[in-house]
């Protein structure tokens, strides 16, 4: 391999560079991190440059890229069905994350209690986490299946019209937010617990011997106090909303038919699905690759944004 | 400063790895060409061929036994087989032939041979076609044959499309079995009678529930068990003859389209959603939810193992006595960069499957695809067995074609289907459903074949 020799010398020429500044100490740091850094330069940077430069070429994979400049681009924003799946993600962002934290926060509280049993609720909690989405399909299906489902059975008893669900165009995002929620939840508790158990208990007590209730606890200290880790929490939630596909793409129709994610009228298209579907099934990879660039910039920002916004509301100790 | 010194150092790289793809890219090719030259000139009594196949565990094993009876005739050649369950077959081998190593000769899914051939990754294969296999032999041979009369491929075996219908479903109905004169109408009548909802009652009665159905008239899905023979039997179809310009918008697509959303409106066919409540897209037949099915050759396999009581007949015909089979023949490619010893070795393959009896009946023995050879096609071993009139898949050859299939087939689907989809779900008007599709479809074309 010509890159590996390459990044070799790369990382040569770095140390070059700092030598002088560098103790012994320094290089043999340098010298223990150099497998990873060889690794990033060729498989995290020298991929991420080469799908920078696919974004700006035509790349069927079969032949090598032609270099088309800014056409990917172009073609990208115009392009009608693009501006759905970003609204689709979008849409899924603004219901999972906040949906998600509140409820994780309060569940993280609740489990922070001294209970009768408490592992075995966090337990619980947590295993949904730890299934693939394969299983959680089959779980969900026999939620709701439009001819078995529970939930259909459910609302026939009860004398309702059946609904279509996953199928519905209306129904079928906020649907799968549920699912994420109820899935990721446990994962989001136990960070969220970590960061309950560093507020110190004084500060609690203080509170009590002021009148102050449960909900005024919660609100004045608990929330404060660890708004760092929801800080944590918020940021990670939104990039992993960015980047969500597995769910999508086996519950609205990829497990049947690759092509086919993305449910009914592409109503749950999300970003990362698209460049999938135009990547790998249609061999447009420089296509593909121009969104994979959209998404990173919009993400980048938001995440800016966030982090911006974090001096008016998150407290450090 | 720590944090800075960092990001400097990372700005330094990636400045190098960027001029380090830059430079790796222009001596790439050089590199291939010179790993080119030698492997050719070099004589050598014994040739290794690389065969891919995609396979399930069942064909994967039929599969090495002709690829053993395939050594001992011919002890100069070794195989080395490849194969992997179909998507990752063929995902592999698009990485593969990127990085040009291929298999010499793979399996390819009739729909991807376009594909691979306007992409410049096959062989031309009409001058060995035409010097070694006799064409009137064969079924079939021409659904490879791109615009311009060249051959990319040989069929390995044949899917061709029947109409299939369950006789405990028609029987429990009362209704007599489909015949051969059966035009789509008389389906959709029949279809009525035999569509049931979970309280028990037939399509044909008031107090019939649309919303709760049991058990479908006719099943439906996508493009070959779906949409294209109706259209191609009412008169119309989606792309031209030289499958660059689409013909989506005709007045006989429309009636098609009326045909089969009134079918949906009134419950006799699954839409794309109700398919969803299934485990796969092809189970109502084979799980007893559906009495009738556009049905390839391959469905043959899950009805038998399901142990229905069934048959097939042809699929009936359009408004003006127009018939149309769907047909996707698997084929037999050979890559572009097999030459010298190893392209006569992989067609020494390609020959020994079409015209040997024996590799001939063994596949076919799998049930899997209608055998390419005739001889062995119209032999007792083929039909004989379930279902009883196997011969309608033979008879479907007078009016077979193929999915109009070319380089970006699955692409214009998927768009086919994003504005039909629509129109069956009701959505949408029919007359809608078609200028979108026409316009999408088209720009998918275009796309493709103006650049070229």
């Amino acid at each position: 391999m010509g890159n590996t020799e390459l990044a070799h010398t790369e990382v040569k020429n770095v140390v070059r560079k700092r030598r002088k500044k560098l103790n012994s100490d320094g290089k043999w740091g340098l010298v223990m991190v150099a497998p990873y850094l060889v690794h990033f330069v060729v498989f995290v940077l020298g991929s991420l440059l080469a799908s920078l430069y696919f974004s700006f070429s035509e790349y069927d994979i079969l032949n090598p890229p032609k270099w088309t400049g800014l056409e990917n681009y172009t073609k990208l924003f115009n392009e009608e069905i693009f501006w759905k799946a970003l609204g689709n993600t979008l849409y899924f962002a603004v219901l999972f994350v906040p949906l998600q934290t509140i409820f994780a926060l309060i569940l993280a509280t609740a489990l922070n209690q001294k209970l009768r049993g408490l592992k075995l609720f966090r337990l619980a909690h947590f295993l949904p986490v730890i299934s693939s989405w394969t299983v959680i399909l089959y779980v969900s299906d026999a939620f709701f299946n439009t001819r078995f489902g529970l939930a259909n059975d459910f609302l026939n008893r009860m004398g309702l019209e059946p609904q279509t669900w996953l199928q519905d165009p209306h129904l079928v995002i906020p649907l799968l937010v549920l699912i994420a929620v109820w899935k990721g939840i446990g994962y989001i508790m136990v960070i969220f617990l970590a960061g309950l158990q560093n507020v110190p208990s004084d500060v609690y007590e203080a509170a009590e011997i002021d009148g102050a209730g449960t909900f005024r606890k919660f609100m004045n200290i608990t929330v404060p106090l660890i708004s760092g880790t929801t800080f944590l929490v918020v940021v990670l939630s939104t990039i992993s909303t960015f980047q969500a596909f597995e769910q999508i793409y086996v519950m609205t129709g990829g497990a049947q038919d690759a092509t086919a994610a993305g449910g009914p009228n592409n109503s749950s298209l999300v970003l990362m699905i698209y460049l999938y579907r135009e990547g790998f099934s249609f061999l447009r990879m420089g296509y593909a690759s121009a969104i994979a660039w959209v998404l990173f910039v919009l993400l980048f920002i938001l995440t800016i944004v966030q982090v911006t916004l974090q001096k008016k509301w998150v407290h450090y100790e | 400063m720590k944090h800075l010194a960092f990001k400097r150092g990372a700005l330094i790289l990636a400045v190098l790895m960027l001029s380090s793809i830059l430079l790796s890219a222009c001596s790439g090719s050089t590199k291939k060409e010179e790993g080119e030259v030698s492997p050719g000139d070099k004589k050598q009594e014994q040739v290794e061929l690389r065969l891919g196949y995609y396979s399930s565990a069942q064909t994967d094993a039929k599969m090495q036994e002709l690829v053993k009876k395939f050594q001992d005739s011919h002890p100069n050649i070794k195989v080395k087989t490849e194969s992997a369950p179909y998507g990752q077959f063929f995902q592999k081998l698009d990485t593969q032939i990127a990085a040009g190593n291929a298999p010499d000769v793979w399996l390819s899914d009739g729909v991807l041979v376009p594909k691979y051939a306007e992409r410049g990754a096959l062989k031309d294969l009409t001058d060995l076609i035409g010097k070694d296999l006799k064409h009137d032999d064969y079924y079939g041979l021409d659904f490879n044959k791109d615009v311009n009369g060249k051959y990319w491929g040989v069929p390995q075996g044949i899917q061709i499309g029947v109409l299939y219908y369950n006789k405990d479903l028609f029987d429990a109905a009362k209704v007599a079995y489909p015949t051969t004169d059966w035009t789509w109408d008389d389906l959709k009548a029949a279809a009525e009678k035999l569509t049931l909802d979970t309280n028990g009652k037939y399509a044909t009665d008031a107090a019939f529930d649309g919303k709760k159905v049991k058990q479908y008239g006719l099943t439906f899905f996508s493009i070959t068990e779906g949409w294209m023979p109706v259209l191609k039997s009412f008169g119309g179809g989606v792309l031209d003859p030289t499958l660059q310009k689409s013909i989506i918008n005709s007045p006989e697509n429309k009636k098609a389209l009326d045909w089969i959303v009134d079918g949906m409106n009134r419950h006799l066919l699954p839409t794309p959603a109700d398919l969803k409540s299934f485990q796969s897209n092809m189970a109502p037949f084979p799980s007893k939810a559906a009495a009738m099915r556009i049905g390839i050759y391959a469905r043959t396999m899950d009805a038998n193992n399901a142990g229905l009581n069934y048959d097939v007949t042809l699929l009936p015909k359009g408004p003006d006595g127009k018939r149309f089979s769907p047909v996707i023949a698997n084929s037999w490619v050979i890559n572009k960069k097999a030459e010298n010893q190893i392209g006569d070795a992989a067609w020494e393959w390609v020959k020994f499957w079409a015209t040997t009896d024996e590799a001939q009946k063994e596949w076919a023995s799998l049930g899997e695809a209608v055998p390419v050879k005739k001889s062995v096609a119209n032999s007792d071993q083929f039909l004989n067995g379930k279902p009883a009139n196997k011969k309608a898949f033979l008879d479907s050859f007078d009016f077979a074609g193929t999915l109009d299939v070319n380089a970006v087939w699955s692409e214009w689907v998927g768009k086919f289907n994003d504005s039909i989809n629509r129109a069956f779900q009701g959505e949408i008007p029919v007359d809608q459903a078609l200028s979108t599709a026409d316009k999408d479809v088209q720009q998918v074309l275009d796309e493709f074949y103006k650049k070229k």
